[in-house]
Formats: structure tokens, sequence, C-alpha cells
């Protein structure tokens, strides 16, 4: 029974789940990050002292790449040649990246594409700077729900511990 | 429904339909069989695709993040020429992605141990071998990504700076936050790789090998 619950291609799916996690975090950082610059520099070249404020799509794109490293950290963690190793958790590994990936990609999606457009708006009325942090807030917290259902399918695979013995 | 749509949506979609059906019908249907699959399959293949993949893909993305922002720089460069040297650092950002794959491929290939067939398929070397397809997908991807991301913010440095030469230090921050990105994939292909051994010979999982 053991040696069907833990065949040796599980980590084939674990290592699939640190894979997706970070890759498809990073797509979303990337893109909220290019798209946001694209439109800091724009109003860089009207208002230069504006720069400093508009610079937060980007800190907020570099935390959903942060989400992302943080779930494959985690799930690495658990993956080791030595210890036996259920498929059961390997497909867990395998939801919980790709949970915390696709949101990731939603978020940054969101960041870049908002931050664009209200560093644009920025130029022309200073009030909308509230207004564009609360979207981003929003927009953040996507990829914090994909972090916190990652985080909770993890502690699921402590309770298979016993399987492969 | 244009002939595009119909190509790729349309004809992957229909062909595997009917190679499914055709399994089910000819009572071949445990010929579909993922973990036979993946028990079949040499460590070698996958630890070689991996390493190709990193390399291939960090280069790519160096090599497109170069392109877009050389494009700018030269173009800029046409009407505000003091602008072409002090942007080669963000063209510097983009090569170092391409250092990272060259990095993670040198360290990967150390795992790459000759061992005969008959010794291949242990539990150790299915798993380095899924550890370094998957890290250097992670590597390739992330410094795809990465390089993309930090040419796009290149491009639009170079032509801020061209507009307003102290505008050049504010937005290459954005570049910087981009060039993390690359730097988080090289620490999970470390990570994967850290728990795996070389290929080494040993007896084979019984239930593995099918020759």
């Amino acid at each position: 029974m053991p040696a069907e619950l833990c065949p040796p291609y599980a980590p084939f799916f674990g290592f699939a789940g640190v894979a997706s996690a970070m890759i498809f975090s990073t797509v979303g950082a990337a893109f909220g990050t290019a798209k946001a610059g694209i439109g800091i520099a724009g109003l860089g070249t009207f208002k230069p002292e504006l720069i400093m404020k508009s610079l937060v799509p980007v800190v907020m794109a570099g935390i959903i790449a942060v989400y992302g490293l943080v779930v494959s950290v985690l799930i690495a963690g658990n993956l080791t040649p030595s210890k036996g190793y259920p498929l059961a958790a390997g497909f867990i590994h395998l939801g919980a990246g790709i949970s915390c990936g696709m949101t990731g990609i939603a978020a940054g999606y969101a960041i870049g594409l908002v931050g664009d457009s209200c560093v644009r708006a920025y130029v022309h009325e200073q009030r909308v700077f509230v207004s564009m942090i609360l979207i981003l807030i929003f927009a953040e917290v996507l990829g914090l729900y994909g972090l916190i259902v990652a985080l909770l399918m993890n502690t699921r695979v402590t309770g298979l511990a016993g399987t492969c013995d | 429904m244009g002939y595009k749509t119909y190509a790729s949506f349309g004809l992957p979609t229909f062909l595997i339909i009917i190679v499914a059906l055709y399994l089910l019908f000819t009572d071949s249907g445990e010929a579909f069989n993922v973990g036979r699959f993946l028990e079949e399959t040499s460590p070698f293949v996958w630890g070689s695709l991996g390493i190709g993949l990193c390399i291939g893909l960090s280069v790519l993305g160096a090599g497109w993040g170069i392109f877009l922002t050389g494009a700018s720089i030269l173009g800029g460069g046409v009407r505000t020429p003091r602008i072409s040297t002090k942007n080669l650092i963000s063209i510097i950002f983009c090569e170092v992605v391409a250092i990272y794959g060259v990095i993670m491929g040198i360290v990967y290939s150390s795992k790459l141990q000759t061992v005969s067939e008959a010794q291949l398929y242990t539990r150790d070397n299915y798993f380095t071998g899924y550890a370094l397809f998957f890290g250097g997908l992670t590597v390739g991807f992330c410094n795809l990504l990465c390089g993309l991301c930090v040419g796009i913010a290149g491009s639009t440095a170079a032509l801020a700076d061209a507009a307003d030469p102290t505008l050049f230090v504010k937005v290459l921050v954005v570049e910087v936050f981009g060039s993390v990105l690359g730097l988080f994939g090289l620490i999970i292909g470390l990570l994967m790789i850290g728990n795996a051994k070389e290929f080494l010979p040993g007896s084979p999982v019984v239930s593995a090998v099918r020759i």
C-alpha cells in the first residue's frame, strides 16, 4: 500500500507546484512593473516632483512576486528525496502553486493597468492619488487571497506525514 | 470565425477528442497512463530539457530586453546624443539576466553524471531529474519575464532621459524593481536543486522499469 501511495514520480507534481507559483506570479509582477513604469515615465516628463509618490504601483507589483517566492520556498522546503513523499502531497502542492500563481497574474495585471492610467491622471489632478492607492490595495489583495489559500493547502500536507512508511 | 480561431482552438480540440474516443472505443484506454509515462521517461530527459530551457529562455529574455531598450536609445540618440552612454546601464541590467541563466546552467549540469541504463531508475534520480526540469523552467521563465520587464522600463527611461536629464535616475528605480524578478527566479532555482543529489547508480525501483 505505501508503495502505491508514494510512487517515485510524486515529486514531479510537487516541483510543478513550485514552478507554477514562481512563474505565474512573476508574469503578473513583470506586467505590473512594466505597465506602471510606462505611465511613471510619462508623468515624469510633465511633473518630475511627483515621481516618488507614483512609484507605489511598481512596489505593489513587486510584492506580488514576493507572494510567489514565499509559496515556492514553502513548497520546496517539503520536497526532499530521502523522506517519503505521497502522491497526494504532490497534488496538494501543485494546487497550492497554481492558486498562488494564477491570482498573482490577475493581481499584477490589475495593478499594471490601474497604475498606468492613474498616474497619467495624477499629472492633471492631484486628488486622484488617494483613490489610486485604494484601488491598488484592492487589486493587491487578490494576490493575497491566493497566498492565503496556498498556505492553507500547504498545512494539509503535514497531516499526510506517515503514509510512506 | 476566422482561420486563426479554427486553427488555434478548433483543431487541437478536435484532435484531442478524436484520439481520446479512439482509445476509448478500441478498449485501449489504459494506454493513457500519466504515471507510467513519468516512470518510463529517463531522468536524463528531464534534466537535459531543464538545463536547455534554463539557458535558452534566459538568453531569449536578455536579448528581447536588449533590443527593446537599444532601439529606444538609438532612436532617442538621434536628437539627443548625450543619452547614449548613460543609458547603457539599462542594457547591462538586461545582460545580467543572461548571466543568471549561464550560472544556473553550470550549477545544474554538475548534477548530470553518467549512469548506466540498468541502474538509472532510482527514487533519488527521478527526484533529481524532476528538480532539474522544473528548476530550469522556473529560472528560464523568470529571467525571460524579467528581461522583458527591464527592457520596457529601460526603453521608457531612455526616452524620459531624452526629454529631461534629471529623470533618468528616478525612472531607473522602476528598472531595479524589475530586475529583482530574475533574482527571485535564481533563488528558487537554487532552492529546488539544493536537496537533490547528482545522478548516482543504484538498484532500480521495482515497479518502474518496463524494458
